[in-house]
């Protein structure tokens, strides 16, 4: 009895220590040196804005092509990030558009169905590139499908945003081409951010499960790499692969307990994160997860109360029930606000609040445009200019682009689920029926930014 | 009765005349985006001809075929990443003999069924092929593939040199060897050996009879099936210059060449090539204006099965027929 | 209990109850091949089909209706399927009908994309069955338990209706020899309806009783369909008894690999069915191909 409250009070100062440690400067401070910066006041009324019913713009347009899976079993990529692409699309529209080559232009956004596949994948985005004329292209789910797309991206020197494949070797040496720019964290960079997060924990022993193909592998790496750097005390009591799309997770379960960790790291997507989490917790095994991916409402609420507690997040985007800045607080509410309005298939709690995965593609979608804005013509040469080395203070923390290999550097964020959140404010994110994010953690850009790679060092001067 | 009128034999070559004008005029008037979908559609009409081999001739149903055409397409981008100097020729059919050696090994046990059985060994190994293409990470990267290998020029020592990455230059480069790949796979249904193959399919005990070794027999049809396969899958991985577990080995990449078999006519030689141009239309026109490219393959599947059993070549043929009896009656 | 026997026994129980989960899936499957000569590759989807509309028949009423309800619903879309499409082809061969099924799972896929949405949904037992039951030092699911009495209880009921009913012998007698038993008088062409909806039924309580295993979502056919297709071919096809040892093999080696031969695991499976179908390419209780 006296064990279990002392680990209480272990965390309780502990959380109070980091978050003494690490809590940000004054909320919605200028960021000193930055470039430019999202405005939050001048975000549209978006009362009239409707995903399913996008309106696109017509006559002389900036056209953006949206490359994802829209058909067969993994859909649900290309629905989830539509009313990311729509929404910013819709605001900036709304705001007369964006003065490019000497006239104000509105953004039309034309679909590229990747079908998760690479040939696909370049099929589309050679037809957008081509027939269409798309000026930007978004994308995309799945380091294979991005690569073909930054292939064809570079051919036809059409600026590709990628914020949704984190391979480290999709912009490496080998598979840079300028015209590509990375905005989401990469392998390296989110495996330094927990590393370093866990060398503030008393937590000594990790167990390891992760999908047995290459992301999975190259996520334990990192993860086993900087967890030495950062902590060199740490020990990986057990370290398995289970195949993709496993349906039974008791054997791993009954060999994690076996080995008797304190936290359990995975990297695991859906629906192997979904199936993990609810059958380790129905197994009695309720250790501390550490995840990226398991963070649909659906699943917590399914898991519970007690089963989500302990469970922690790591992303470059986290609002917690309270959210980090004056501008993501002003994005969360009027999201959630215009979300009880959306109809099916966006009236899920999938989309309930732009948190995680979705709050920084729409911070990231904002970065390309007013990158567009002050490039002010869409001439791809001149856009590579601006972005190179650009500082942008996002919704969420500073964003650096770094010159030399197209890769976002900035924050990372921890936060660790501990009760159901509350609703601080009208339409403040809060957590039903399970453990929310309370107090997020900033693991400050020093601590989580990646090496550039060797061959790409003196790129540019 | 009306006497038929021989025609002239330089008419012979009216037909194949047009086509060849289409086929070489191609590129310069749809320009990129349709030589490229031209591309594709000529790669898989090989793969599915490969396929048509085993089902139409000798009544083997594969449902494994990618493990050969993945098979070709991993060898030639492996062999471009790791050889230097690798020809374009060598790397072709370095792709090919991939293709056939793999048929090659799993033939004898290939040999040892039949029917529902073959299909499901067939989808087993296909399977496997998959899952060791994504565990051998130091081998073929995994899920993010082999990419990025140098395209070889296409070069006669001292005489000329073409770069293959252009699309038109590539597009004709592709339809010759596919090309050469289709007449070869024709040419051999018209040999006694395409006829031993229409024996093991129809009666298998009378070719056994005749003195063939049945079991040796389709080990040849299993490798040359492979090889062309292969073949097939090599253009696909210079055309693409990435190769992935997901784009070559997986279950879908099995089951394209029997839906186009199938839609295109079984029992015929034209059916896959039909048939594959009749779903990269099919997929153009979904992906283009809607989502449900699945759908749309779906509801061709059942409706082609229930109604039009002889698939689109049957359905020329009888749309001739009639269209002649027509004229005949007049 | 030392340590080591405490893990195999426990990894045991593991193997056991994924193993018989594998079998209702795949019983059905085996079953409509051995009767009726039909791969019957929608059989995944419409498992699939059974476990959304288990999630939507928990919610509306619990899960026991849900357990009774949507199994009959996916059982009459069989009937259906069979007595309008596949009795029209049969007389063509298999490959048809290989064509046919693949086109209606595709369509289904799309059906419960329609319905249900892309994401995946989640569904907890009911209370009953939920948490943790002990017996000594052993802390076992309930839930995993249920799988395994519900797997057996519908392994002895299928045995009865087989063999102590007027409807399994009819079934078996058809399997010997179709048209004798129609000479008898017998309407053989219903007695393959019923028999394929029996089968199809037996896919949607594998269906509902995966929905609170296995997050539900428009991959889950994928998912599982494809050990389904092991068992059957390991099994023998057609052969039940067959495909239930492969099932219980499938499962041991999986839990048994998993402990002991990690980075191997995901293949033993593949090889278990390499060895066994090179020295019996029938499989292990097959007879016919």
């Amino acid at each position: 009895m006296i064990f279990k409250h002392r680990k209480v009070l272990y965390r309780v100062t502990f959380v109070l220590s980091v978050a003494a440690v690490f809590m940000l400067g004054p909320l919605g401070g200028t960021a000193p040196g930055a470039d430019s910066s999202f405005d939050p006041a001048a975000m549209s009324d978006m009362s009239d804005f409707d995903p399913n019913n996008f309106q696109q713009p017509e006559g002389d347009t900036i056209k953006l092509g949206y490359l994802q899976i829209m058909s067969g079993a993994a859909a649900g990529n290309g629905e989830l990030f539509w009313p990311v692409v729509t929404w910013v699309a819709h605001d900036i529209n709304k705001r007369g558009g964006i003065m490019v080559d000497g006239k104000k232009k509105k953004i039309e956004i034309l679909k590229g169905d990747t079908q998760g596949k690479p040939a696909a994948a370049r099929k589309e985005t050679e037809r957008l590139c081509l027939e269409e004329n798309v000026d930007l292209l978004w994308g995309t789910s799945g380091s294979h499908t991005a690569k073909a797309i930054a292939d064809v991206a570079e051919e036809y020197k059409v600026p590709f945003l990628n914020c949704l494949s984190l391979s480290d070797e999709l912009m490496n040496e080998k598979n840079f081409n300028r015209y590509t720019f990375r905005t989401l964290s990469n392998t390296t960079q989110w495996n330094m951010a927990l590393s370093y997060y866990f060398s503030k924990r008393p937590e000594t022993k990790f167990s390891i499960l992760c999908q047995d193909y290459m992301y999975g592998h190259a996520m334990a790496d990192a993860f086993k790499k900087y967890l030495n750097k950062y902590k060199p005390e740490a020990e990986i009591v057990s370290e398995d692969y289970h195949k993709l799309w496993l349906k039974d997770f008791a054997p791993y379960m009954t060999k994690i307990m076996a080995a008797n960790p304190d936290i359990l790291y995975t990297a695991d997507w859906l629906p192997d994160g979904d199936n993990l989490i609810n059958q380790a917790r129905s197994m009695g095994v309720n250790l501390p997860i550490a995840n990226i991916y398991i963070t649909n409402p659906d699943t917590l609420a399914s898991v519970g109360v007690e089963g989500t507690r302990n469970m922690i997040f790591c992303y470059s985007w986290m609002s917690g029930d309270t959210p980090q800045t004056k501008a993501q607080k002003k994005l969360m509410k009027e999201w959630h606000e215009q979300w009880k309005t959306w109809e099916a298939p966006y009236d899920s709690l999938l989309y309930i609040w732009p948190d995680f995965v979705v709050g920084q593609t729409i911070s990231d979608t904002y970065w390309l445009f007013d990158v567009i804005q002050r490039t002010g013509t869409l001439d791809p040469e001149k856009i590579i200019k601006v972005w190179e080395d650009d500082v942008y203070k996002a919704i969420q923390g500073v964003r650096t682009m770094r010159a030399a290999d197209h890769q976002a550097v900035f924050d990372m964020y921890v936060g660790e689920a501990t009760y159901p959140t509350r609703e601080v404010y009208e339409g403040a994110p809060y957590s039903e029926g399970y453990a929310g994010v309370h107090k997020v953690i900033k693991i400050p850009q020093k601590y989580c930014t990646p090496p550039v790679p060797e061959g790409l060092k003196d790129r540019v001067e | 009765m009306i006497a038929r009128i021989t025609p002239p034999a330089w008419t012979r070559w009216v037909l194949p005349g047009i086509a060849a004008a289409i086929l070489l005029g191609y590129p310069l008037v749809f320009g990129t985006v349709y030589t490229n979908i031209f591309i594709h559609f000529a790669i898989f009409a090989v793969f599915a001809a490969s396929l048509n081999m085993l089902v139409s001739y000798t009544g083997l149903l594969s449902f494994g075929h990618a493990l050969f055409f993945g098979g070709g397409a991993y060898a030639t981008a492996l062999a471009l990443e790791n050889i230097p100097g690798m020809g374009l020729f060598p790397a072709i059919f370095t792709g090919g003999l991939a293709g056939a050696a793999f048929a090659l090994i799993v033939s004898p046990l290939l040999n040892r069924v039949r029917d529902t059985a073959f299909a499901l060994l067939t989808l087993a190994l296909g399977q496997l092929a998959y899952m060791a293409c994504i565990k051998l990470r130091d081998i073929t990267h995994g899920e993010d593939g082999v990419g990025g290998f140098p395209i070889p020029d296409l070069s006669i020592p001292g005489v000329v040199s073409v770069s293959m990455v252009p699309a038109q230059n590539f597009y004709y480069l592709a339809i010759v060897i596919l090309g050469i790949c289709l007449l070869l796979m024709w040419f051999l249904t018209k040999t006694p050996f395409g006829s031993i193959m229409i024996g093991i399919r129809d009666n298998p005990q009378r070719v056994d009879f005749l003195g063939f070794n049945i079991p040796l027999t389709k080990c040849l049809i299993f490798t040359l099936s492979g090889f062309f396969a292969g073949i097939a899958g090599s253009v696909y991985a210079l055309f693409n210059n990435l190769v992935t577990p997901d784009g070559v080995f997986h279950i879908m990449t099995s089951f394209t060449p029997i839906m186009m078999v199938y839609v295109g006519g079984i029992g015929t030689f034209a059916g896959p090539i039909a048939g594959s141009g009749l779903m990269t239309i099919i997929e153009e026109i979904a992906t283009r204006y809607t989502t449900q490219l699945v759908l749309f393959n779906g509801i061709l599947l059942v409706l082609v099965v229930m109604f039009f059993r002889t698939g689109f070549v049957g359905l020329y043929l009888l749309l001739k027929q009639k269209l002649f009896e027509k004229e005949s009656s007049r | 209990m030392d340590p080591m026997t405490f893990i195999c026994v426990t990894q045991f129980v593991h193997g056991l109850a994924y193993g018989l989960l594998l079998f209702l899936v795949a019983a059905g499957l085996s079953m409509i091949f051995g009767m009726m000569d039909i791969l019957n590759l929608a059989h995944a989807y419409i498992f699939m089909l059974a476990a959304y509309l288990g999630y939507t028949m928990t919610g509306l009423l619990n899960f026991w209706a849900a357990l009774l309800l949507a199994p009959i619903g996916v059982a009459l879309l069989g009937m259906l399927i069979e007595r309008f499409m596949l009795r029209k082809i049969h007389p063509l061969g298999h490959i048809p009908e290989l064509v046919l099924t693949i086109g209606i799972g595709l369509i289904l896929l799309e059906f419960v994309k329609w319905i249900w949405g892309t994401q995946s949904l989640m569904l907890q037992p009911p209370e009953i069955l939920s948490g943790l039951l002990s017996i000594g030092v052993f802390r076992y699911p309930v839930y995993r338990v249920f799988i395994i009495g519900f797997s057996i209880a519908v392994m002895i009921l299928m045995g009865l209706l087989f063999y102590k009913t007027r409807f399994g012998t009819i079934v078996r007698a058809a399997t010997a020899d179709a048209g004798m038993v129609g000479a008898l008088g017998i309407n053989v062409p219903l007695v393959y309806t019923l028999f394929f909806g029996f089968g199809t039924w037996l896919a949607g309580l594998a269906g509902v009783v995966v929905a609170p295993f296995l997050s539900v979502f428009p991959g889950l056919a994928d998912q599982i369909g494809f050990d389904a297709f092991v068992v059957v071919v390991l099994g023998g096809l057609g052969s039940m008894s067959g495909a239930f040892i492969a099932a219980i093999l499938i499962g041991l080696l999986n839990s048994f690999g998993i402990q002991f031969l990690p980075t191997l695991a995901p293949l033993l499976t593949f090889g278990l069915m390499a060895v066994v179908l090179s020295i019996k390419p029938t499989g292990l209780l097959g007879e016919r191909q």
